[in-house]
């Protein structure tokens, strides 16, 4: 994607408020941490204001419109809990964007969840178990949540879904015979 | 194409200069072969200025003349608990300046923080230049990754007046990264854990081929091997009131020496186990006997001593790997920075920590100029293309009713980033609405950094909540802040780059870019003139190397100028942004007391409105300087205590001459209700 040429990045600038996060990074809705993290890179390399310094002042402009925006969906995108109020938001099409305080909100409004883990190390399984699930590996996700129940011995929400994934396999298992 | 844009590491204690050319990075060496240069400035009785390590030895001469550690004080405000606490231990005076800055008071004479680190900065131009053969005037400078806004812009008005176009302020531990992960093909996550003289700073990064991405920082702009060296001070002048009934802090010649002997020591101890710790004649007792400090130091006594500092920086870790959802079994590899990280205690504490070896191959006191100097090429050389994605490393905020400040960008946000919210009016018929910007991590307005004000007026007068004020802040791949206002209805705007902050105003910046202060300084190679000569030590007692810098001191030089020529006049008022916001924060600090300056009792606020539509979306994006500018000045000078003053008047303007400006804080007893997530500014409509 590096190298844009003025007229892509003038023509992005110009439609830029009808995308939302996923089109604008070119990441399909199932993506996972690394490729939402992945694309955001391949999107610096294009329009980071750093990577256009030889642009006229208009263009590094618009250039700059759409790095600040891409940012803003990584930040998102990122993130399971902002990532989540996000979807809900374009679902119930509520608009592109997603503040970040907002999103933040979104996020805190979650730390008395209870199905969320405590530890870093369990949100870490918790997250990739997230990506996982997002891609109907159940495999993976299984194994993940496993390592965040050790973490988090008494969420009960991570048990919950670990039960609900040995349906999901068994089904798939039952299917395939 | 030849670049001469180079890396330079400002520190506390010592600062080092490096190029990267040609897919190579050199440090490059002053006239006494070293690679670093003391960041010490002495004032001369002549008027004549010298700086580096011939300066720092000059310390235990003169004292109350030679200026040391000031980055510590560079873009704070005088009334901050950080100045009080430099003012304890310097043996300079410090002054308050014009903007509530901070001014150093040597030789009857006012020092800006800027033009003082100006002085360092030129020795490092003037190195660059002599090395390299070629003049030198663009420059990545680094700073520590969390000074803020003010401090940042203090430190690029430094490179302004010594003659450096700062390309870009760098964070120190990413430039760290930078130099570690350089041509090297890397795909690591790592920590950066940079201990300098005054300050301590952790970042966590991620290292690709191409993209170096900060995933946090955090820090402490006022922990650092000064501490550790203050420690010793304490424990060697306890003891000495203990045994000889002497106060030695009291007396700036003996701290000095207490202080270079500190110094000594502890950098010893990252060799030995032990060290002799010898004063001789310290002072002079009741009796007309002198007294002397003679005692072991071992490496436990200076771990026992400074221990605690060391768990302070470990807490700092914790915080930064939680912002970047790490553990340390993430990280491939640690990155130590800074002379104290050489401290064998610190290492193993470290080691500990991380669990893991630090990185060996990488040289702490040269690594952050080596990545400036990589940064440097790679945005001024268009065949570099490598990417820094760096964060913000404190939170934006913007003041709203009850003293509070709200977080518009969350720290260690990705950069460039751009974010809107609406507010609306608290009362009926509001006039205006004052636009605070903080950067910190406090809940309360007046408990963070603030980096500027504004007045936004001119949209229609309507009925409490009925008004959609648009505010958006953008931090720009620089890191610098901007502000803008919009009223979809009226389409009125006003904008503003946050950018007085270094306690000099533009015009202020600019007498002193056009005195040059920094010709005063003399190359520290040179003899010094027959005034000073008693009071300056020949160089070469101290310090290795040739005696006679490579130039000759004809073209190191302009001689010593009168005492007056920097004697700044008043400070003429242009009008511009910076000298508004000036006059204006001269007020700031000094509690609700500024309320009063608005000539009203009428207190309104802004309250958040998040139910921005997306058609809102892209009305922001651009600055309108030329609309802005009237509004923006009136507003100023309104909040100024003038409001029919300024001369740019707009239709706009006329309005709110008419009708006191109100202000944008609130009563204590009137509710505020902001950051409601659904949207809900209900209660306040009504």
């Amino acid at each position: 994607m590096s190298s844009q040429l003025p007229i892509e990045i003038k023509a992005l600038a110009r439609i830029i408020g009808e995308l939302d996060y996923y089109q604008l990074l070119h990441l399909e809705r199932d993506a996972t941490a690394n490729q939402v993290r992945e694309a955001f890179y391949e999107g610096s390399r294009a329009f980071h204001p750093d990577a256009n310094r030889q642009l006229d002042p208009e263009t590094l402009a618009d250039c700059n419109a759409v790095s600040k925006r891409m940012t803003e969906g990584y930040c998102v995108l990122r993130n399971p809990r902002k990532r989540r109020a996000y979807d809900v938001k374009l679902a119930e099409e509520g608009g592109v964007r997603l503040q970040l305080a907002e999103a933040k909100a979104a996020e805190r409004s979650g730390d008395n969840d209870e199905r969320r883990a405590k530890t870093p190390q369990g949100r870490q399984f918790q997250d990739k178990a997230a990506d996982a699930l997002r891609q109907s590996d159940w495999a993976t996700a299984r194994n993940h949540l496993q390592m965040a129940l050790t973490f988090e011995p008494k969420n009960a929400f991570i048990k919950e879904q670990l039960a609900e994934i040995a349906e999901k396999i068994e089904a798939e298992w039952k299917a395939a015979r | 194409m030849a670049v001469n844009a180079v890396g330079i590491d400002l520190g506390t204690s010592n600062s080092c200069v490096a190029v990267a050319r040609d897919g190579k990075v050199t440090v490059l060496r002053n006239a006494h072969g070293e690679t670093t240069t003391a960041s010490v400035v002495a004032y001369g009785e002549d008027g004549s200025v010298l700086v580096g390590n011939a300066a720092k030895a000059n310390i235990i001469h003169d004292p109350l003349h030679t200026v040391s550690s000031t980055k510590r004080l560079i873009g704070r405000y005088f009334f901050s608990a950080e100045v009080g606490r430099a003012q304890a231990i310097c043996s300079y005076e410090i002054t308050e300046g014009p903007n509530h800055d901070v001014r150093l008071r040597v030789r009857n004479q006012e020092h800006s923080l800027p033009e003082v680190s100006a002085m360092v900065l030129a020795e490092m131009k003037r190195i660059a230049e002599d090395q390299l053969g070629e003049p030198v005037t663009q420059a990545v400078i680094t700073v520590p990754a969390y000074f803020n806004d003010n401090q940042r812009q203090a430190t690029k008005d430094a490179g302004t007046i010594a003659g450096l176009e700062a390309l870009r302020i760098l964070n120190e531990p990413t430039a760290a990264a930078l130099a570690y992960g350089f041509g090297r093909g890397l795909e690591q996550t790592v920590a950066v854990y940079d201990l300098g003289g005054g300050t301590f700073d952790i970042s966590v990064l991620r290292i690709g081929k191409d993209i170096f991405e900060v995933l946090s920082t955090c820090g402490d702009t006022f922990l650092g091997g000064d501490d550790f060296d203050d420690r010793i001070i304490d424990l060697l002048a306890d003891e000495f009131v203990e045994q000889e009934g002497i106060n030695l802090r009291t007396d700036p010649f003996a701290l000095q020496k207490l202080k270079t002997e500190a110094e000594r020591a502890k950098m010893s101890l990252s060799e030995d186990e032990e060290t002799r710790v010898y004063i001789r004649d310290i002072v002079t007792g009741t009796d007309g006997e002198p007294r002397s400090i003679d005692r072991m130091l071992t490496r436990s006594d200076l771990s026992s001593l400074i221990m605690d500092l060391i768990m302070r920086t470990l807490k700092v870790c914790d915080e930064a790997l939680q912002q970047a959802d790490m553990t340390v079994r993430n990280l491939d590899g640690v990155i130590l920075v800074g002379g104290p990280t050489r401290l064998p205690v610190v290492r193993q504490a470290v080691k500990d920590y991380f669990q893991q070896e630090p990185q060996a191959d990488v040289d702490p006191d040269e690594v952050v100029a080596m990545g400036a100097a990589i940064h440097a090429a790679a945005l001024t050389d268009s065949t570099q293309d490598s990417i820094l994605l760096d964060i913000t490393p404190h939170d934006l905020r913007i003041g709203v009713a009850g003293g509070l400040a709200d977080v518009v960008i969350e720290r260690n946000t990705p950069l460039p980033i751009e974010q809107t919210r609406s507010f609306t009016t608290f009362k009926d018929f509001q006039e205006s609405v004052r636009i605070r910007v903080y950067q910190g991590e406090e809940v309360r307005g007046e408990d963070n950094e603030m980096l500027g004000e504004f007045e936004f007026s001119g949209f229609e007068k309507e009925k409490r909540g009925e008004v959609s004020i648009a505010v958006t802040f953008e931090i720009n791949a620089d890191g610098i802040v901007n502000v803008t206002a919009a009223d979809s209805k009226s389409g009125q705007r006003a904008s503003t780059r946050i950018t007085f902050s270094s306690g000099l105003s533009d015009s202020e910046l600019d007498n002193i870019v056009q005195q040059d202060p920094t010709a005063r300084v003399r190359a520290d190679a040179e003899p010094p003139p027959p005034g000073v000569a008693s009071a300056l030590p020949d160089p070469t007692d101290d310090l290795a190397g040739p005696a006679e810098s490579p130039t000759g001191p004809a073209e190191s030089s302009t001689g010593p100028v009168a005492d007056n020529e920097l004697e700044l006049g008043p400070r003429v008022s242009q009008n511009s942004e910076e000298d508004l916001f000036a006059s204006d924060l001269s007020d700031f600090g000094s509690g609700d007391d500024d309320l009063s300056l608005m000539g009203d009792d009428e207190l309104l606020s802004l309250v958040v409105n998040d139910d921005l539509g997306s058609g809102d979306d892209n009305c922001e994006t651009r600055i309108l300087e030329e609309e802005a500018q009237p509004t923006h000045v009136q507003g100023l000078d309104a909040a100024a205590g003038d409001p029919s003053g300024g001369e740019d008047s707009t239709k706009t303007r006329s309005d709110s001459s008419e009708i006191p400006v109100d202000d944008l804080f609130d009563t204590p007893d009137q509710q505020l209700t902001v950051g409601d997530e659904d949207g809900s500014d209900e209660p306040l409509t009504e």
